[in-house]
This record gives structure tokens, sequence and C-alpha cells, in this order.
């Protein structure tokens, strides 16, 4: 016969029934759901409450990031790619900090990076961004002979390095069989500036490797190609 | 709100254990143990956050899980008289508890326990299980601490008896 003590022993052994802990858990987040906690899913990430109430500054984190990569793909762009209208929105937005007399020349170095982009695309046999980029050249060329234009005193120095590698890219450009078309505007916007400089060295005392490099400079001022022009002036003021 | 449910959450914590045991213990199965208990807590919650005053969560959470084991046993006797098409057919497997209590001396205590009347049951368990002192038990059982005393003896005894 078990004793009081025993059954009572007994009885307390039924404390080893307990429920089940996942599903403690689980019943618990059923009835007592945490208002923080959502389940995965596409909508609870992506929703414009996510976005744009409970996580503005993530929201604005990754806006910028997602921007930032736009930016960052548009500047390899070529005329005609979806990007290319950023990076020229980009290029003219960057003109916008720049002083006057600094335009002529950062208009010179677009200029240069049209002729780039339209021998990439002539090297990488692309067709059909040929004609797009050919007119993205020509309206740089416009806009490069007004600043030019426009300018009263503009670094010639500068002007004429960026010169240099426009001619160098041109001749790029017609080896691979590109017609770019009239670059005279340009041509012309030099006029005024080898003319000055032509009249400023004629008025100095010079060497003689410098009268010579200044004949050659005049020759090339009757041709038309004021271009070479303003570097054969600056070669001739830099000689001995 | 959220204070509301930091309190429930430690109620549940501190009370999970018990009343899964408490209706384990009369409905022998772990799939209908856990629904009631589960049911049992989320009318505990409503109640609680439709700021319905509980002063003791213990003997409130008890008295839902009791009024819904006697609902389940009404439910479950119900079933009997009707056609045999719409009688649910129970899974024949033994959940983990019973497969824990199967073939060992705690069954043959549960089996003893289980079936004494419904007080004796509630006695044994609140004060030999959840060590609740006999004035606690005797206000959840709504008696005086001598009753609940005589009541505790019997219960005792009638184990014993089923035990023999």
């Amino acid at each position: 016969m078990m004793t009081e003590k025993e059954l009572i022993g007994e009885i307390r052994k039924l404390r080893q029934i307990k429920p089940n802990k996942d599903w403690v858990s689980l019943t618990k987040s059923q009835i007592l759901p945490d208002p923080t906690f959502r389940e995965w899913s596409f909508w609870n990430i992506f929703s414009p409450e996510k976005w744009w109430g409970a996580k503005p500054a993530l929201a604005t984190v990754t806006v910028f990031g997602i921007l930032f990569g736009i930016f960052i793909f548009a500047q390899n762009s070529l005329p005609g790619d979806f990007l290319y209208p950023i990076k020229k929105t980009t290029e003219r937005g960057q003109a916008v900090f720049v002083s006057k007399e600094e335009l002529p020349k950062v208009q010179l170095e677009l200029v240069n990076k049209r002729l780039e982009e339209l021998n990439e695309i002539a090297q990488t046999n692309q067709v059909k961004k040929l004609a797009p980029a050919i007119q993205e050249f020509q309206a740089s060329i416009s806009k490069a002979a007004q600043k030019l234009s426009g300018a009263k005193e503009p670094n010639i120095k500068e002007i004429v390095t960026a010169a240099k590698k426009i001619e160098i890219n041109k001749q790029k450009a017609e080896t691979l069989g590109v017609v770019m078309g009239e670059t005279e505007k340009l041509d012309n916007a030099y006029r005024p500036f080898a003319e000055r400089e032509i009249q400023n060295l004629e008025n100095s005392s010079l060497t003689e490797k410098q009268e010579e490099i200044l004949k050659e400079a005049k020759e090339y001022f009757e041709k038309g190609d004021y271009s070479t022009t303003l570097i054969k002036v600056v070669e001739a003021s830099q000689v001995r | 709100m959220a204070n509301l449910r930091k309190v429930f959450s430690k109620i549940y914590d501190q009370y999970i254990n018990k009343i899964y045991r408490f209706i384990f213990l009369k409905v022998n199965s772990q799939e209908i143990a856990q629904d009631l208990c589960s049911e049992t807590f989320l009318r505990g919650w409503e109640s609680f956050k439709n700021g319905n005053k509980i002063e003791n969560p213990q003997a409130f959470l008890y008295k839902i899980a009791r009024n819904l084991v006697t609902d389940y046993y009404r439910e479950k006797a119900k079933t009997r008289v009707v056609s045999a098409e719409f009688v649910p057919v129970a899974d024949p497997r033994p959940g983990l508890d019973e497969r824990v209590m199967l073939g060992s001396d705690l069954e043959v205590v549960r089996r003893a326990l289980a079936i004494l009347k419904e007080d004796y049951q509630n006695v044994i368990i609140w004060h030999y299980l959840d060590d609740l002192p006999i004035q606690e038990v005797a206000e959840m059982m709504g008696r005086t601490e001598e009753t609940t005393r005589v009541l505790l003896h019997r219960a005792l005894k009638a184990l014993r008896q089923k035990l023999t």
C-alpha cells in the first residue's frame, strides 16, 4: 500500500508534462504578434509605407544610392544610349559652376569628349550610334564657338592645349573613316584670338627661331587654319 | 498597447506550462491540449487588452481553461449521437507527450487522475503540481479553506483507491 508521501511523489512526477517549446513560442507570436516584426515578403520590403513612412532615412540613402549608380553608369554611355541624356545633363550642371572666362576651355574639352565618343563608336562599329554621335559633336562645336566668341580674355594656353587635342582626335576619327562634317565654326571662332596673338608677337622683339614660327603661323592664318595658327603662335612665344 | 502586450507576455511565459499541463491531464491529447491552451490565452489576451481588470491572472486563466475543457467534453458528447459521416477521424498516432507517457508510471497516475471527478482532479493539480497554497486553491474553487482541505483529503484517498 502506497503511503501518502509516496502518492504525492508520484503525483509530482506529472510535472514532467510540458508543452513543446516550439509550439509555445509559435503560439505566443500568434497571440501577441510583435508589431515591429513582419514576415518577409516582396511587398513588406518594397511597400511605400516602409520606404516613405517607416524608414525615411533608409529610403533616402537607397534612392541616393540608386541615383549615384545611374550617374556612374551614365558617364560611360554613348550617344544613342538610354542613359546618355543624364550624362549631358550632368555636363550642363557642371558648366553652371564655371566662370565666364573658363567656359571656352570647358566647352572645348566637351568637344574633345564628343570626339572620343565618336572614335569609340567607330572603333567598336556601333553603326546605329554614329549619326547621333556626329550630331552631338556638331552641337558641341557650335556651343564651343559661341563661348569662344563671347569670351574677352580667355587663357590662350589652355585653349591651345584643348585645340591640339581636338586636332589629334579629329585625325583619329578621319583615319577611322568617320565623316564628321564641317568644323569651320570653331576654326572661325579662333580667328580673333589668332589675329591678336600675331599682333602681340609682331610688336615684340623675337629671336630668329621665333620669327620663323611666326612666319609659319601667318601662313596658316592666310589659309584660314586658325587653330593651327594659334598653336604656332603659342609655340613661338615659348621658344627662345 | 505595447505595455499591455509586455505585461501579458510575462503572464504567458509564467503560466503556459501550468495551463497546458492542466488541460493535457484532462483531455489526454497533445493536439487538443494545444488547441485549448492557445484558445485559453487568446481569450485571456482579448479580455486583458479590452481593459478588463484581472486581479489574479492565474485564477482567471484557469477559469477560462476549465470552461473550455467543459465545452470540449460537451461537444464531444454531442458528436457521439450525430451521424458517423460527421465524426472527425482521430489521428491514431500518439503525440509526443502521449509517447512519453505510454508505458510509464506516469501513465498509471495520469489515468487514475483522469477518472476522478473534476473537483478532485483540480484540487490535486493545483495543490500538488502547481504548489498553490490551500488558501489560493480554496479561492479558485469558491470554497472555504476547511472544505478545501477535506476535499483534498478525499481526492487523495480516491486516487489511491484507483491506483490499487
